[in-house]
């Protein structure tokens, strides 16, 4: 896939990627970026080149005298393998559509705001909470703040806040301090990907009456 | 092992060309290529055996490093076992032109070795395997295996030059699977430490690409 994408991960959060260390939740966002990147994708091969040099000079340890006739007998009794091709037949990262096809908490977006809809995933961890947003074409978010990390990429459309547009496949990493206002692109409906640490806190003096909606809130 | 010896041939490759290039050079370049490309056609089982010969040790090596939760005495056969049939059963989807047999092998074990200690110490049901990650759309752009044979030539070569505090953490986040946090926690450095060695590391290494450099 071509590559368009403007915002990346930085290379300690690709390391760790590469390493395997780096948590569920944002190897999730990760592995969506990659998908639209070809740039990240170049740069984790050259990671995975250094894992997999780190590893052949790690100290080789003596396997059990049978232990290859104990595989190569697994191998036979066990059905001839489908050819793995790695087709996906969806436009979206094939970890999001797995997560769609097989973890969704309800099968129906929620609604989170005026403009702003919602569908979260199970994912098997606590720390942070991973769902899809929607926000509809020139739909206005409320302005807030974080009280923890938000990582978000755009997966169909794009949105934009008072520093940029953020198009197909942008990885955006939002910190507690960031207070910013994310707008739906006017020519369609926006879909991002999010990892959320913490609950957000809305910045206007209206800001409590939005409060139960914005538990879990997008950007 | 191969001789690390690099050929000055040309980078420019006609993409047209590219098969009969990455044909040409496999010889000279990676046998260990050569031989999963051959498990893959053919089923070739004496390729399969000096795979095993190969990597088997050092998977074993590899699971021993791990200092992670939910390690227990067993993993070193248990992953051996696990991934050289994952080797046997992927092997026909294998891409020369997008890794390294040696790079490919190391991804399968990192996410089988994750897969496993996950299995162990978590209750949780947990829908994503770490192998879910690196479903990545096909590169448009091949890398014969001549050219990455010599980029992890020199990677390893330049592993060997890294300062030893950053050849340190390396190891601690590849090799005993520690996240920075856990490497700096251990280490006794602040966080901001740990990651700028690992960028100053790489960036000695030339791992760090500049976008700019690349389009």
């Amino acid at each position: 896939m071509s590559n368009f994408t403007n915002h990346h991960p930085d290379e300690s959060m690709l390391l760790e990627f590469s390493a395997g260390t780096l948590e569920t939740a944002i190897s999730i966002c990760v592995s969506a970026h990659l998908h639209y990147c070809s740039h990240c994708r170049a740069q984790l091969l050259r990671l995975d080149q250094v894992g997999s040099q780190i590893m052949t000079q790690s100290d080789p340890m003596t396997l059990a005298d049978d232990s290859f006739e104990r595989v190569m007998e697994k191998i036979d009794s066990a059905d001839e393998p489908a050819v793995d091709n790695n087709t996906n037949g969806s436009d979206l990262p094939f970890s999001v559509n797995k997560l769609i096809n097989t973890s969704l908490v309800s099968k129906n977006w929620k609604r989170l705001s005026s403009s702003v809809d919602i569908a979260r995933f199970s994912t098997g961890q606590d720390n942070f909470e991973v769902a899809l947003h929607k926000i509809r074409a020139g739909g206005k978010t409320p302005k807030h703040d974080h009280e923890g990390l938000e990582y978000t990429v755009v997966l169909k459309g794009s949105f934009s806040d008072e520093n940029a547009v953020y198009r197909e496949g942008d990885f955006l990493l939002r910190q507690p301090g960031d207070v910013h206002q994310p707008m739906g692109a006017q020519n369609g409906e926006c879909i991002c990907l999010s990892a959320l640490s913490a609950p957000i806190k809305p910045t206007s003096p209206l800001g409590f009456l939005i409060k139960p909606w914005l538990r879990i809130n997008p950007m | 092992m191969l001789t690390s010896k690099i050929s000055t041939a040309s980078n420019n490759q006609p993409t047209d060309n590219r098969v009969a290039i990455l044909n040409s050079s496999e010889k000279r370049s990676d046998q260990w290529s050569q031989l999963l490309i051959s498990v893959g056609e053919n089923r070739d089982r004496k390729a399969f055996a000096q795979l095993f010969k190969h990597f088997g040790p050092l998977l074993k090596g590899f699971a021993h490093a791990s200092r992670n939760e939910g390690w227990f005495p067993g993993l070193g056969d248990d992953l051996v076992q696990e991934v050289m049939i994952k080797v046997w059963n992927k092997a026909a989807g294998y891409n020369a032109e997008k890794a390294s047999a040696t790079t490919w092998i190391y991804t399968v074990a990192r996410n089988c070795r994750i897969d496993m200690l996950r299995r162990k110490s978590n209750t949780q049901h947990l829908p994503l395997e770490n192998e879910d990650f690196w479903h990545e759309p096909d590169e448009v752009t091949p890398i014969s295996l001549l050219q990455q044979k010599r980029s992890e030539d020199k990677i390893q070569a330049s592993l060997a030059q890294l300062p030893k505090e950053q050849n340190q953490i390396l190891r601690k986040v590849y090799l005993e699977g520690k996240s920075h946090a856990e490497a700096s926690a251990e280490l006794n450095l602040p966080l901001g430490t740990v990651k700028s060695r690992v960028r100053l590391a790489l960036q000695k290494m030339q791992i760090i690409v500049s976008k700019e450099a690349q389009e």
